[in-house]
């Protein structure tokens, strides 16, 4: 019995797959894909291509910008103005940067639903801050507490009684401040412009990068084994050589069941805070572009989560218990199927 | 008549023949007294004075009685039934308002430093501390700094009420908050002074506060 309590508190990783069309109309990619809020890097792989097409770069950099204050104190995020002119519209995405889940204050900014407000607090600073909140895991020894505000809430208009207790709790008891990276849908600089104007900001531009890959082994894409076939992804976004040659000890990493071999590949990538309807569009375009492709093309597309972020899957909270992170990889093919694979290393959470 | 036989002189015939000399009357008196007097002697170890002198005597054997009248001046305390019946910790609303009770804090001011002997910023925390955890806190401005429980943090007032393991504070809104000693670190503030108290070690009731002694530990967690 005891063995089974420590096999409780390791690591849980799932993984959610799905073999579906986009024809199909219970298929619900774009609602899944809008569940991860906060994606730090999208790698798109594409074969037979030396060059990437230009149309799909400029995809790539026409992202949206995010943009990153250097010390925020939280409590400039309950400023009327910024909250008539950016929150309450939706979709704003902010996080706190720089800070370790593990060890740090963590705070999440939501677009909507229940949670708008996320913090993850050390034991100190939720005992100093006195917002409700509760223990991230349900067992007594719990270090880290996990405080949810709903922004529209009636009591949080401003002047409510728990606007203004969340306020002096922010100001006077603990005065969190954070770099913070904060991005928005579709407004951009203009709706934060009333946050922007008071604090010590830069507009950074997602990082976008391409490589080009040669003699690229593949699996067989439609049937083999997920894990198998995240492997090889990852392998090939990692730059991993997967020959496996007798003179090469950093790694014996091959690709199981190769099917056949690519002569030219290329991998774009970009990082940064990216928000979930740029995503998406990138998905479309893709799609567009394997309809003129050959029938035996593929695309694929691998988006991961913040690891520091408080926040998992849909709205479900992250704990220092969990060591990896969140991403989907998203399987295309010219006839409108695709595989899509959605992994979450939360203890309590599940991809939808 | 008889008498009068007894106290006549003796006839002077008789006298030669007796041999007795007739005594005049004072005389006669005077004799008689002495004779008497002679005869009836009580025995010696009947004689109270000579009973008396040179012997230890033993009086009765009885507990010495204490004086009751004294102990029932003192009176009885009441035991918690009888307090809690004739709510003698009990305040009334109409005196609870703030305003009556800033003099209190005034005088609880003047009473630390004098305890402290002045409080200048060159006196040593230490000093400080140890004064006032023995001092009476009835009448500072408490502040709950840190709390498990997280509605308890930022309330502030004067105390009014110490007792084993609450206080009892009244707010500037004139609202009268009870607040558990256990798992919370309240801030007692005194000029620049801050000092800190935590909850948990500070189960006491005052009047046993003063006799305690503490411990030093190097930090405290809640």
């Amino acid at each position: 019995i005891k063995m089974c309590a420590d096999l409780s508190r390791t690591q849980r990783n799932l993984l959610v797959c799905e073999r579906s069309s986009f024809l199909d109309e219970k298929n619900r990619v774009s609602s899944q894909m809008e569940q991860l809020r906060f994606n730090y890097k999208v790698s798109v792989l594409l074969p037979e291509y030396d060059s990437a097409p230009s149309h799909l770069e400029s995809i790539l950099n026409s992202f949206s910008s995010f943009y990153l204050i250097k010390q925020l104190p939280l409590y400039e995020l309950l400023d009327k103005d910024f909250l008539q002119s950016a929150v309450y519209q939706g979709s704003v995405y902010g996080l706190s940067f720089r800070t370790r889940i593990d060890e740090d204050n963590c705070v999440a900014l939501m677009p909507n639903g229940k949670h708008h407000l996320v913090f993850s607090l050390d034991k100190d600073a939720f005992e100093t801050l006195g917002l409700e909140g509760r223990p991230s895991r349900s067992n007594r020894t719990s270090s880290r507490y996990e405080v949810t505000v709903d922004l529209r809430d009636g009591s949080m208009a401003p002047g409510g009684r728990s606007y203004l207790r969340l306020r002096r709790a922010l100001m006077s008891h603990l005065k969190l401040q954070m770099d913070f990276l904060i991005s928005h849908h579709p407004g951009g600089g203009a709706s934060l412009r009333p946050l922007l104007s008071r604090c010590d900001w830069l507009e950074r531009r997602p990082e976008v990068s391409r490589r080009g890959l040669s003699r690229l082994v593949r699996p067989a894409l439609r049937s083999c084994d997920p894990h198998d076939l995240l492997e090889w992804i990852g392998a090939v976004d990692a730059a991993v050589s997967l020959e496996n040659s007798s003179s090469d000890f950093l790694s014996t990493l091959t690709c199981l069941e190769p099917e056949a071999t690519v002569s030219r590949a290329m991998s774009m990538s970009a990082c940064g805070l990216l928000l979930p309807q740029d995503l998406q569009h990138l998905v479309e375009e893709l799609r567009c572009y394997l309809q003129q492709a050959q029938t035996d093309s593929w695309a694929s597309v691998t988006v991961h989560g913040f690891t520091d972020s408080p926040v998992s899957w849909g709205d479900g909270g992250r704990d220092i218990l969990t060591g990896g992170h969140d991403l989907y990889n998203l399987l295309m093919f010219p006839d409108h199927t695709y595989r899509l694979h959605l992994a979450t290393g939360a203890q309590k959470t599940c991809p939808p | 008549m008889e008498e009068a036989q007894v106290y006549t002189k003796v006839p002077r015939d008789l006298v030669r023949h007796l041999g007795v000399e007739p005594h005049n009357i004072p005389k006669a008196a005077k004799f008689t007294e002495a004779h008497l007097k002679q005869c009836t002697q009580q025995p010696s170890r009947l004689d109270v004075k000579s009973m008396l002198t040179h012997k230890a005597v033993l009086l009765g054997y009885s507990q010495p009685k204490r004086d009751t009248t004294r102990n029932r001046k003192k009176a009885k305390g009441l035991n918690a039934r009888q307090k809690r019946m004739m709510k003698v910790f009990h305040i009334k609303p109409d005196h609870q308002r703030y305003e009556l009770f800033l003099p209190l804090h005034q005088l609880w001011r003047q009473y630390v430093l004098d305890l402290c002997g002045g409080l200048k910023p060159t006196a040593n925390p230490q000093i400080v501390q140890q004064k006032l955890l023995k001092a009476d806190l009835h009448g500072a401005i408490i502040t709950v700094v840190r709390s498990k429980c997280p509605s308890y943090v930022g309330t502030t007032g004067i105390l009014m009420q110490e007792f084993k393991h609450v206080f009892k504070i009244i707010t500037k809104e004139d609202q009268v908050k009870v607040i558990p000693k256990r798992n919370s670190v309240f801030s007692v503030e005194m000029d620049s002074f801050v000092s800190h108290i935590y909850g948990n070690k500070m189960e006491f009731r005052a009047s046993e506060r003063s006799a305690k002694k503490f411990k030093v530990k190097g930090t405290i967690d809640l």
